[in-house]
């Protein structure tokens, strides 16, 4: 194993991570607010697909990036519709979401796979710092959703933590009634999370497409939406953790394509079921801890909630 | 202001759930039009097309049919876990297990009489499956772990195991380089009952009529369907719910592993990645559906058996296949839909007895 491919890996796990974090992020904001949305994976598959086809129509990747968020924005919606509006049963209209989002890029990306891309997100010069031996090429050269995918993280658990809009938020996750008897809508504050965490896995969706695999085929997300799922549960919820999980997990998907060039005689199939056999260990941590203190799971998760059954 | 708000009925609406499926189909066939018309495609020809492939003769019966096994075995699955009020997500990764399990039985037993060997696959089958939702239904029953997520996670699990096996250790040498396992042993297959329906479909039958008839008729479903409406009342009538949970998660896990092994037997020639092609996760939508219960488990799966048949046809036509996976889509959502109304009904109210910030004012 040579500096090169060690850096390349290095990169590959950033690159990788912040592509879970930001999916994984969007996916605790909705759980935060008590919707459990398991469409993950349909959504990322409409965010990269809006991102390609806008990328290749408008040739610029900051609108590409946005028509990407908008869209999974308004897949999300559709989830908030049926669980929040109606009190549907939230597995269930999440597993629907997951088979909606991929039947619908698959359809509308049908005449642009295999196309080059018409807009790419180009790594970020930070000047002499991406000079810096290791630490230059591994963290400096990044495309900017990275960044942003940081940036995202800091200011969610700021807000979250510190702001009576977090307060809101998670006491919709936590007791429903009581957020509604405090005069807060509920509703509201379920939809809007649900459709931030839209846009954030529409925004993973297009790093995707925009960036780490220029492209557009079926089936680009592979997988890697169930792994953001998982990370939240890792992360027990909290945007700091899930983010040291999303780089851990991302060590896993760019170690993945790499064992054989590392001469590594271990099947990468094993290596990638990593993620989630670590997830259900520190699960049933969790669970044996918690006996004690009390479960970092929002009391409410997967509770419809309709104010006259209270 | 008047707002729209919705209130539960006091009687579900008579036929509601059939009622729901239908107007889910008919919202999935108005948009289902909108899009083919988009394409260019006569709607009337694909639907016809649809219909007479999935159930238009004999031949399209039993192949609908034997799509309608897994599916029925997955969502009596997902349904036997749901009258108890769990979530079995992970029907998924059990079928897989199951087909692991008989597949491994074909391996070591392929000289043994046809009648033995099936048998025996079905019964590892059915064990796969079950061992697949021990550590879910131990940490939900021991813990209160969330078996959504434990569930959920052990599907990519087994899909990977499926991969490992079928790229290493159980790759057909004859298979010049490509992962495919080897084809099963002709005796391993099961026997067809017209057409290409197989056998399978009696199994799913059987297992769906003992299954309703345990959980409608006898005390232990009784108790089930008590600690699934109200877990205070099952504590205080006495009713153990950790062993509860624990003996129907794991069930519910061996008949998913059964549909595996059915279908590993009946339809696939090998072991395979796509083995389980979705049949867990449409397994849940079938059960949610039948509201649960594992009588209406059934319909809902020769329908959407039918649904997934037909659209599969038209591919043939030059029609994505993504337009019959939107279809699907948009089946479930109408049907969620409709469903929520069939037990809800919408008032415009200006409702000052139910909201509190304007009770305030």
């Amino acid at each position: 194993m040579n500096e090169a491919s060690l850096i390349g890996l290095l990169f590959a796990t950033v690159s990788f991570g912040a592509l879970l974090y930001l999916a994984a992020l969007g996916e605790l904001l909705a759980e935060k607010a008590g919707v459990l949305n398991l469409g993950v994976e349909g959504m990322m598959a409409i965010g990269a697909v809006t991102a390609f086809i806008a990328g290749v129509e408008f040739q610029n990747p900051w609108v590409a990036l946005i028509i990407a968020m908008l869209s999974g924005a308004l897949l999300a919606s559709v989830h908030g519709f049926f669980t929040v509006g109606l009190g549907a049963e939230q597995v269930v209209s999440g597993l629907s979401l997951t088979i909606l989002g991929l039947g619908l890029a698959a359809y509308i990306g049908k005449d642009y796979v295999g196309l080059p891309p018409g807009a790419e997100l180009v790594p970020v010069e930070w000047g002499s710092l991406s000079d810096l031996p290791w630490v230059g090429p591994i963290l400096f050269s990044q495309a900017p959703i990275v960044y942003l995918a940081l940036l995202l993280g800091v200011a969610a658990s700021l807000v979250l933590s510190s702001t009576r809009l977090g307060l809101a938020l998670r006491a919709a996750g936590e007791s429903a009634s009581s957020t509604d008897s405090a005069g807060h809508s509920v509703l509201g504050l379920r939809l809007s999370a649900v459709a931030a965490g839209g846009a954030l896995a529409g925004a993973s969706g297009a790093y995707l497409t925009l960036s780490i695999t220029p492209q557009w085929a079926e089936g680009v997300t592979a997988g890697r939406g169930w792994i953001a799922v998982a990370l939240v549960i890792f992360g027990a919820w909290r945007p700091g953790r899930v983010a040291w999980g999303a780089l851990l997990f991302g060590g896993t998907l760019a170690l993945k394509t790499r064992l054989q060039t590392f001469g590594v005689d271990f099947s990468p199939i094993i290596l990638s079921m990593l993620p989630y056999v670590l997830t259900l260990l520190i699960l049933l941590m969790i669970s044996i801890r918690s006996r004690k203190r009390p479960s970092p799971s929002p009391a409410a998760l997967g509770l419809a909630y309709r104010r006259e059954e209270r | 202001m008047k707002r729209p708000r919705l209130s539960l009925r006091e009687q579900p609406l008579p036929g509601g759930q059939p009622l729901a499926f239908g107007i889910g189909l008919a919202i999935a066939l108005f948009v289902g039009t909108l899009l083919l018309l988009g394409a260019g495609h006569d709607p009337l020809r694909i639907y016809s097309r649809m219909f007479e492939a999935s159930l238009g003769d004999p031949d399209a019966w039993a192949i609908t049919l034997n799509r309608a096994v897994p599916l029925g075995l997955a969502g009596l699955a997902v349904a036997i876990a749901g009258s108890m009020g769990l979530w079995n997500i992970g029907a998924e990764g059990q079928i897989m297990a199951g087909a692991i399990a008989a597949a491994w039985v074909a391996r070591i037993g392929g000289d043994w009489p046809g009648f033995v060997l099936i048998t025996m696959m079905l019964v590892a089958a059915v064990g796969g499956g079950g061992v697949l939702a021990i550590g879910p239904a131990v940490a939900r029953a021991k813990l209160g772990v969330n078996e959504i997520i434990t569930t959920l996670m052990l599907n990519e699990v087994a899909i990977r195991l499926v991969q490992w096996l079928i790229h290493g250790p159980w790759k057909d040498p004859d298979s010049f380089n490509f992962p495919l396992a080897p084809m099963l042993p002709d005796q391993a297959r099961l026997p067809t009952l017209f057409s290409r329906a197989h056998f399978g479909l009696l199994i799913a039958v059987a297992v769906v009529i003992i299954a309703s008839v345990a959980v409608r008729y006898t005390g232990w479903g009784y108790e089930l369907r008590i600690a699934g409406s109200s877990e205070s009342t099952a504590r205080y009538s006495g009713i153990s719910l950790p062993k509860k949970v624990l003996t129907v998660l794991v069930l519910s896990g061996a008949v998913a592993g059964l549909a595996g092994g059915v279908e590993l037997a009946g339809t696939a020639d090998r072991l395979t990645e796509t083995i389980s092609n979705g049949f867990g996760f449409a397994g849940i939508i079938v059960a949610a559906l039948a509201l649960m219960r594992p009588s209406g488990v059934a319909a809902v799966a020769l329908l959407f058996g039918a649904v997934q048949i037909g659209g599969q046809s038209i591919q043939t036509l030059g029609v994505s296949s993504s337009v019959s996976t939107i279809l699907q889509a948009f089946v479930l959502f109408g049907a969620i839909g409709a469903g929520v109304f069939s037990r809800y009904h919408i008032s415009l109210d200006s409702g000052p007895s139910s909201a509190p910030e304007e009770a305030k004012s």
